[in-house]
């Protein structure tokens, strides 16, 4: 079938090896993260997150859009001022206008943002093709009149009929934009599709392409990913994923998958990871879910008999990285799914001792109160049903434990 | 779409969010939340599920047998490790259908059971043996398969057709692989033998549900999913995504009532005490609300402009939040469900006061707070006259 064939051949070179060095992440929770309905951060924190972006090492901060003014645009170039490493990039419409609160800012890089599908142009913008191409041509020749690295925006991207998208493409790159960022708006590609369309335009146009991803069917990593298969050198991402909607491309993720899947190391300083996430979460008001890749509290925790008592022997089993790499910590629980070698290893780690037998017996009280109280329990529980266990006899504890 | 799946067919779905779900960290159901969670998958229209493990205890086995009694209309499985002294708790149980799971992969073998190859074809078809003789159909699972090396896995999978297998599941157990490697993995392992391939897939990288999609590609026909994604570490494929990507992305619509999964999804959060994050792909609350001018005004004009499917399809409901980001003509079509109508001037001074009001508050406003704004607005304004 062709079908299968052609996505043989996606799929095969696909796995070609990748340039770690063309790579670059332009993180956006400072403006696409913020514009997450019902998340606003305070100018302070945006300060603070931008640095916390540098010292990481991103290669670009996506720091706001200056058109909308007052605190925004004080915060923006705030940013700009701090001298940081990586570039920063305020976010425009194809208007002169937005351009000029831009530069007021002081960014060196702009986004100039139009939509290239005829659902957006019909509906949204109620104007023609001619008349986004014309945009596209005037506003990127007036950002580069003022030497600003320019990245025009394919809003709804994966929606747009492919020709009419390179000819947007080509009137980009002739008026001398830097790259084009390919928005799949609505989540709506899977990886061969973004692979097959993203390549189309690399091949076809020469421009650099910058992947902007939504996870709406659960695939902007995915699709992320298959964008640099096919070429494109810029990742536009947000820590923990925050954006619109199901949200973006989350930073974690990407920057995991690219080091453990791809062998390719952004040199990002990912041990940083776990404070960061926490610091956006805080901000945005956005908990960090338990089971959250690569940063989520729970990752490490075992209860389950095989999962645990094998990642103690040998943490190669379940883990492709270990807990020190993104800040987070391994820690054994004890609950329904809890086994008698699981509990022998708890109590040791607890300072107590038991034999096999006794440990099978712990291990029946233990399940019974977690199914009871419908949860694992707590290291001061497990004490307590140790202790009383040996009928409140201390001496089970080992003489040497820091605890006695 | 270019790149066509060979085959268009149906999909099967075995939901485990009452087994490798309840046996994420932390995670315990009570026997009334096991069976409701039943009914509401019944209800839903998945055609099969795993309702636990027979081997756990004597609790674990109440509840089997009173989900088995409760005569679901979906295929009912219980799960298993490889190993012949199981069966009997199976059988216990009263089940029809088993999962017999054992790791393939040469690091699995060594620190998990500490034993060969060989020991590891001898234990499966010894299982195999005795639930066949018990009467049990079965499906077999491959433990960290994506680990695996492939002539080792083929045996694996020619010993579950030969006894008779369901199909053979393939575990990526630690999320090794992408889609493109998935589909290559998959796509091989079918041209070699030709036989019913279900693939369980972790969401380590946050590739749960494209790895799925990538796999019905290569032509595994059948998907493991948890509500919500509930499973041990980051989790496994979120039934909602799989069922939604399969019907929007790969045109293969299982005819699922849908419209039920944000109900699914809130009764499974509660149970597992795992919220759902508002921004959860299918189901969170935030995936059908616009705040922003652009796609406020976007969806307000047309609601294909940013939304693929409608709310309503996933028990949701669409929300237009005024904030920091909004626009006028999201102020505009606000108030006018108050049934007031503003003038552009109007709408501009209200926006510019609702915005700077939300940036103070560090949050979007409610509908009370605007009409708020529009009072002080009003007063202000007689107050000039």
């Amino acid at each position: 079938m062709r079908g299968l064939e052609v996505l043989t051949e996606f799929s095969k070179k696909a796995g070609a090896k990748l340039e770690p060095k063309k790579i670059k992440i332009d993180d956006t929770t400072l403006r696409d993260g913020e514009q997450t309905a019902g998340v606003v951060f305070a100018n302070d924190e945006k300060i603070h997150i931008a640095r916390m972006l540098d010292k990481i090492g991103v290669h670009q901060i996506e720091a706001g859009i200056p058109a909308m003014g007052g605190d925004e645009k004080d915060a923006i170039k705030a940013i700009a001022s701090l001298n940081l490493n990586c570039s920063i990039l305020g976010w425009n419409r194809a208007v002169r206008s937005d351009i000029d609160d831009s530069i007021e800012c002081g960014v060196d890089a702009v986004a100039i943002s139009i939509s290239s599908s005829d659902i957006h142009i019909e509906h949204k913008l109620r104007k023609s093709r001619e008349w986004v191409l014309d945009s596209v041509k005037t506003s990127v020749d007036y950002a580069k009149g003022y030497n600003l690295y320019v990245s025009v925006n394919a809003e709804d991207a994966s929606r747009s009929d492919m020709e009419f998208l390179l000819q947007f493409a080509r009137t980009a790159k002739e008026m001398g934009a830097d790259r084009l960022r390919y928005c799949d708006t609505l989540g709506i590609l899977d990886p061969f599709e973004t692979f097959m369309r993203v390549k189309t335009i690399i091949d076809i146009i020469g421009i650099d392409v910058e992947m902007h991803t939504h996870n709406d069917f659960g695939m902007a990593i995915a699709n992320a990913i298959a964008g640099v298969k096919a070429g494109a050198t810029y990742i536009n991402t947000t820590i923990n994923g925050l954006g619109e909607r199901a949200g973006n491309a989350s930073f974690e993720e990407f920057v995991m998958a690219l080091k453990h899947l791809e062998n390719v190391d952004l040199g990002i300083d990912t041990h940083l990871f776990r404070e960061i996430s926490e610091y956006v979460a805080t901000a945005s008001g956005r908990f960090i879910p338990a089971w959250k890749p690569i940063v989520g509290a729970n990752l490490f925790l075992y209860e389950s008999e095989i999962r645990a008592t094998n990642v103690m022997k040998d943490s190669s089993t379940f883990e492709l990285f270990g807990p020190e790499d993104v800040g987070l910590e391994r820690k054994i629980i004890l609950g329904k799914y809890s086994g008698v070698n699981t509990v022998l290893s708890k109590l040791n780690l607890l300072g107590y001792k038991a034999t096999p037998k006794e440990a099978e017996e712990i291990a029946d009280i233990i399940r019974a109160k977690s199914i009871a109280m419908k949860r694992s329990l707590y290291d001061s529980e497990i004490a307590e049903t140790y202790v009383s266990f040996k009928g409140g006899d201390k001496h089970g504890k080992k003489q040497n434990s820091k605890e006695v | 779409m270019i790149t066509e799946r060979k085959d268009k067919g149906y999909i099967n779905i075995i939901d485990t969010t009452l087994r490798n779900g309840e046996q994420t960290a932390g995670v315990v159901f009570s026997k009334h939340e096991k069976i409701r969670i039943a009914k509401l998958l019944d209800e839903v229209g998945i055609p099969e599920i795993e309702i636990g493990t027979p081997s756990l205890g004597p609790a674990e086995r109440e509840i089997i047998k009173e989900i088995i009694a409760s005569k679901p209309n979906c295929k009912l499985f219980t799960y298993c490790e490889a190993d012949p002294a199981n069966i009997a708790y199976a059988v216990e149980c009263g089940i029809k259908n088993i999962i017999i799971n054992i790791s393939t992969s040469d690091l699995h073998l060594k620190v998990k059971y500490g034993k060969t190859r060989t020991w590891a074809l001898n234990q499966l078809r010894e299982t195999i043996s005795e639930a066949k003789s018990n009467g049990l159909d079965f499906i077999v699972s491959a433990e960290d398969a994506t680990r695996t090396d492939l002539e080792f896995l083929l045996k694996m999978i020619n010993i579950a057709q030969k006894k008779g297998a369901y199909r053979f599941r393939i575990c990526d157990t630690v999320s090794r692989l992408d889609p493109f490697r998935t589909f290559l993995y998959i796509n091989t392992i079918l041209n070699t033998i030709a036989f019913p391939i279900e693939v369980y897939n972790h969401n380590d990288f946050g590739m749960a549900t494209a790895n799925a999609m990538a796999a019905v590609r290569a032509g595994a026909s059948s998907l493991v999913t948890s509500v919500n994604g509930l499973g041990e570490g980051t989790g496994n494929a979120a039934l909602e995504e799989i069922v939604m990507a399969l019907k929007y992305l790969e045109e293969v619509d299982l005819g699922m009532a849908t419209s039920k999964f944000r109900e699914l999804s809130e009764y499974v959060a509660k149970a597992s005490a795992r919220a759902i994050p508002v921004c959860k792909a299918i189901v969170g609350t935030n995936v059908f609300a616009h705040e922003s001018g652009i796609h406020a005004d976007g969806v307000l004009k047309n609601p294909r402009n940013y939304e693929v499917f409608e709310p309503g399809e996933v028990g949701l409901t669409r929300q237009i939040v005024v904030g920091k980001h909004s626009g006028s003509h999201t102020i505009l079509h606000k108030f006018k469900e108050f049934e007031i109508d503003l003038t552009d001037k109007e709408a501009n001074d209200i926006l510019a006061m609702a915005r700077s009001m939300s940036v103070d508050l560090k949050r979007p406003l409610f509908d009370k707070e605007l009409m708020y704004i529009y009072k002080d607005y009003q007063e202000n304004k007689q107050m000039e006259v």
